[in-house]
């Protein structure tokens, strides 16, 4: 491959793109570190905890990539869909659904061993692409905003998956479903189940996918301007409706992935809850990036296992951590637009060329 | 009569180019005043001026013999300038007397004062003759009766001058007779107005006098008493009668494309297409001339396969009906298209040069291998720097994004795409709208290379000088419908000029 030579104007782009979301992390700890310090406890102590929570021996590490898992699905099913310049903010009906077509597969099906596996696999990625095609064909024949249709879908799945776990396979009335067979559940993978390793993989092939594909320069080219897509003879149609199913088979399949790698590998109140808008957000930090996308959504992951560690350390609830995370999209959502703006650039273009003309002064 | 407005000299540039250069119009108490010219002759820029939206590069305006500046639309305001735009400013969900007052601030108040301004308004109706339902939500009213509101706002702010622009274009024959009432009755009262439209008939019904812009200088004043329509088109389109640089094609080949009878929203007097026949042959360019929103653009997407006729037919070369309207399809038949609208429907801004290079081909073997699972990086590379060299594309490197060039480049990347492919027939839409003198010689001569390489070309432009250099046959669109059909070589300049204006 030709090694592209970049002019300055990119170089600049892209080390900005890389340093805002970096700069939004920082800003965001920092202040978190201020609230820490105001309840009157050691914010040092706190996120030395967090560290060690998260990533201090391997069980943790283990613990934390497992809390990243579904993060990662749901993030790569908002950055596929946004691409294609489809707002899909349903990833946690999608991911629901997965999960219960899955349950359905193994528990009423009764398939077991590998075959309950992948057939559950597959149910959970073909449900969860259907999921996604609904809106997806409301957006194309009739017009209506997949961002309102998607996340309406949200609350069908979640009371749908309430009739799976409390009236269809409901453990001894308990509202829980049946635990999966052992026989069908993902293996273990050095303290942790191999669907992060898929997870990671999925991030890689999603960006061949966007990025060095004739079908992903298409899918972009829509994101970015339907009509000229249109103009230039790409069915625009078939290329949206394509790019929900695909993202809801990816949320689709990050809920079989869950339910049948994480203990306690059943469906019952909570399962998927939060993780489609967490895609969302982690999608738009990494600004559409897929393997951007499993880096944060392992930074959430850490977040997310490194406060209750802090909680129980220095004593601070672990709302301290949804704070900083939403501080974060906060940071990195207004950072991303702020430097689009045409003064900010002016600004520092401006600063660059100065700087420039001193060194050669 | 006294003079109420004189602007002198004015010239606005934007970057190297005057949109404005040395303009004068000088507009008395209580008249008519015509702004004539061509769509980008400079009218616009200079009303923006007298309206506060852009300041002059030089020159000098007065009102009522004092010299003014107009910093800003509130001190135009202040000075008794108001503008109807084309494009109304209203607000749906609100009635008539609430648009009226929007913003307005002639009360202390926080409180709105309704009672006392709909009397003023009420005033102000009757003596006008504005008729205007002031309780009707904006979005249940007439055409008519939103620009009276728009009329009745600049009043209601005191304006002693009116700009209005193009107020005739969305009106129907019925209600431009109301328009030119309402005019006649506020002349009657001392107001002054500044009228801008390009269709001859109006100018001359209702203008006292006119002033002809062209190419962003002042050309002429003229009393409408003492000119003919003739010379005003004459005036407008420029009498110099540029120089063919191109040969014509007198016996050009076979048919390439073939419309019969075509209506497309026939009923849609500026959009749609009513009983479109013309035959479009290898080897020569067919110049579409016409005043902007005639039905070029239903005429363009119906070529490209953007929508399909709802009456008449499309024959193919064969002389085939073409029964399948898409994109897909006329770009496998051969179909190269520099649209109308280069950032909205040529270029996908937001990727870069050499990816929009490639657009339409990035699942062919030479920029992919297995029908598109691979993209050849290396190979767009190559054919985007290659065909930044011949065709000059101005840019610091490929990979930088369409819409950071300028629009002459922009224009040079969809023509090396399009022409790249060696199409049979090629669309051309404004191709040079908004370009340079250098770039628009690019382009014209490619466009007849093509001609000459066999292509059948369809171009479509609202420059007349373009159309009359290029074409080797002129047809003329009006409301529509073609208006006639004449020889490129020789062109009878001045009947075009008429059935452009629809005589």
């Amino acid at each position: 491959m030709a090694k592209k030579e970049l002019s300055a104007e990119e170089r600049q782009e892209r080390t900005l793109s890389i340093l805002t979301p970096v700069v939004s992390v920082l800003l965001a700890l920092v202040i978190g570190a201020i609230i820490v310090a105001c309840l009157g406890k050691n914010p040092l102590q706190g996120y030395g905890a967090m560290l060690q929570g998260s990533w201090g021996d391997a069980s943790k590490i283990s613990k934390t990539l497992e809390r990243s898992c579904p993060l990662i699905f749901t993030g790569l099913c908002a950055t596929f869909a946004y691409k294609c310049g489809v707002f899909n903010l349903g990833g946690e009906g999608q991911f629901i659904m997965g999960g219960c077509a899955t349950a359905c597969v193994i528990l009423g099906g009764g398939i077991e061993g590998p075959a309950g596996l992948a057939l559950g696999l597959l149910a959970g990625i073909v449900v969860g692409g259907i999921w996604a095609l609904i809106p997806g064909i409301m957006k194309i024949t009739r017009g209506l905003n997949e961002m309102i249709t998607t996340i309406m879908l949200n609350y069908i799945a979640l009371y749908f998956m309430e009739y799976v776990y409390k009236m269809m396979y409901s453990d001894q009335g308990l509202p829980k479903t049946v635990a999966m067979p052992k026989s069908a559940r993902l293996a273990d993978l050095a303290g942790t189940h191999v669907g992060v390793l898929l997870a990671v993989v999925l991030g890689v092939v999603v960006w061949y996918v966007i990025f060095r594909t004739s079908f992903g320069f298409k899918i972009r080219a829509v994101g970015m301007n339907p009509v000229a897509s249109r103009v230039n003879g790409f069915p625009v149609k078939r290329l949206v409706l394509l790019a929900f199913v695909i993202s809801g088979a990816i949320a689709g399949l990050g809920g079989s992935v869950e339910l049948l790698g994480r203990t306690p590998y059943r469906l019952a109140d909570g399962f998927g809850s939060g993780f489609g808008f967490d895609g969302v957000a982690i999608a738009l930090i990494a600004q559409l990036n897929p393997i951007a996308a499993v880096v944060v959504a392992i930074l959430f992951g850490t977040l997310s296992t490194g406060g209750t560690m802090m909680q129980s350390v220095i004593g601070v609830p672990t709302a301290i951590m949804d704070i900083i995370r939403g501080l974060i999209i906060i940071f990195a959502v207004a950072g991303m637009a702020m430097i689009k703006l045409p003064k900010i650039r002016a600004f520092l273009t401006n600063r660059k060329q100065s700087k420039k003309t001193e060194a050669s002064a | 009569m006294a003079e109420l407005l004189r602007m002198e000299g004015i010239s606005k540039r934007f970057g190297s180019f005057y949109a404005n250069q040395d303009v004068s119009l000088q507009v008395e108490e209580g008249e008519v005043h015509t702004l004539l010219g061509e769509n980008g002759a400079g009218k616009s820029t200079l009303m923006n001026i007298l309206i506060g939206l852009y300041q002059p590069t030089e020159g000098k305006v007065y009102m009522r013999g004092q010299e003014v500046e107009i910093s800003s639309p509130g001190v135009a305001v202040a000075h008794g300038i108001g503008m109807v735009h084309q494009h109304f400013m209203l607000i749906d969900d609100m009635t008539g007397l609430e648009n009226i007052i929007l913003g307005d601030k002639r009360h202390k108040s926080a409180r709105l004062q309704l009672a006392e301004d709909r009397k003023t308004v009420e005033e102000i109706q009757e003596r006008y003759g504005l008729e205007i339902d002031l309780d009707e939500k904006v979005s249940d009213m007439s055409i008519g009766m939103q620009q009276r509101v728009e009329i009745m706002k600049v009043l209601f702010r005191g304006a002693d001058l009116l700009i209005l622009d193009e107020p005739t274009a969305v009106l129907t024959d019925l209600e431009v007779q109301g328009l030119f009432d309402i005019m006649r009755s506020l002349t009657a009262e001392g107001k002054s107005i500044i009228f801008i439209s390009h269709k001859m008939r109006e100018v001359m019904a209702i203008s006292d006098r006119v002033t002809v812009l062209r190419r962003g200088r002042s050309i002429q004043t003229l009393r409408v008493a003492d000119t003919t329509e003739q010379e005003l088109a004459d005036l407008m389109i420029g009498q110099k009668f540029q120089e063919n640089t191109y040969q014509k094609v007198s016996a050009p080949g076979a048919p390439e494309l073939t419309l019969k009878d075509v209506s497309w929203h026939p009923e849609v007097k500026h959009g749609g297409l009513k009983d479109v026949s013309l035959t479009l042959h290898k080897g020569e360019v067919l110049g579409v001339a016409g005043i902007d929103g005639n039905g070029q653009s239903a005429l363009a997407q119906l070529v490209t396969g953007l929508i399909s006729p709802d009456s008449g037919e499309v024959e193919g070369p064969d002389g085939s009906k073409i029964a399948v309207f898409s994109p897909q399809s006329f770009i496998d038949a051969g179909l190269g298209n520099i649209p109308e609208d280069r950032n909205k429907m040529g270029l996908v801004g937001g990727m870069s040069v050499a990816e929009n290079l490639v657009l339409k081909q990035t699942a062919s073997d030479r920029f992919s291998s297995g029908h598109g699972a691979w993209l050849k990086m290396g190979a767009i590379n190559d054919f985007a720097e290659q065909m930044r060299e011949q065709n000059d594309i101005r840019c610091t490197s490929v990979n930088q994004t369409a819409s950071s060039l300028s629009g002459g480049n922009q224009q040079k990347v969809i023509l090396a795409r399009e022409l790249e492919s060696h199409p049979k027939l090629l669309l051309a839409v404004y191709p040079t709208r908004g370009l340079d003198i250098g770039a628009t010689e690019f382009i014209h001569n490619q466009i007849i290379a093509q001609r000459d390489a066999g292509c059948a070309v369809l171009l479509i432009s609202a420059d007349f000088d373009e159309v009359l250099k290029l074409s080797d046959r002129i047809t003329v669109l009006f409301e529509g419908q073609i208006m006639g059909t004449y020889t490129g070589a020789n062109p009878p300049i001045k009947e075009i000029s008429l059935a452009m204006a629809g005589k």
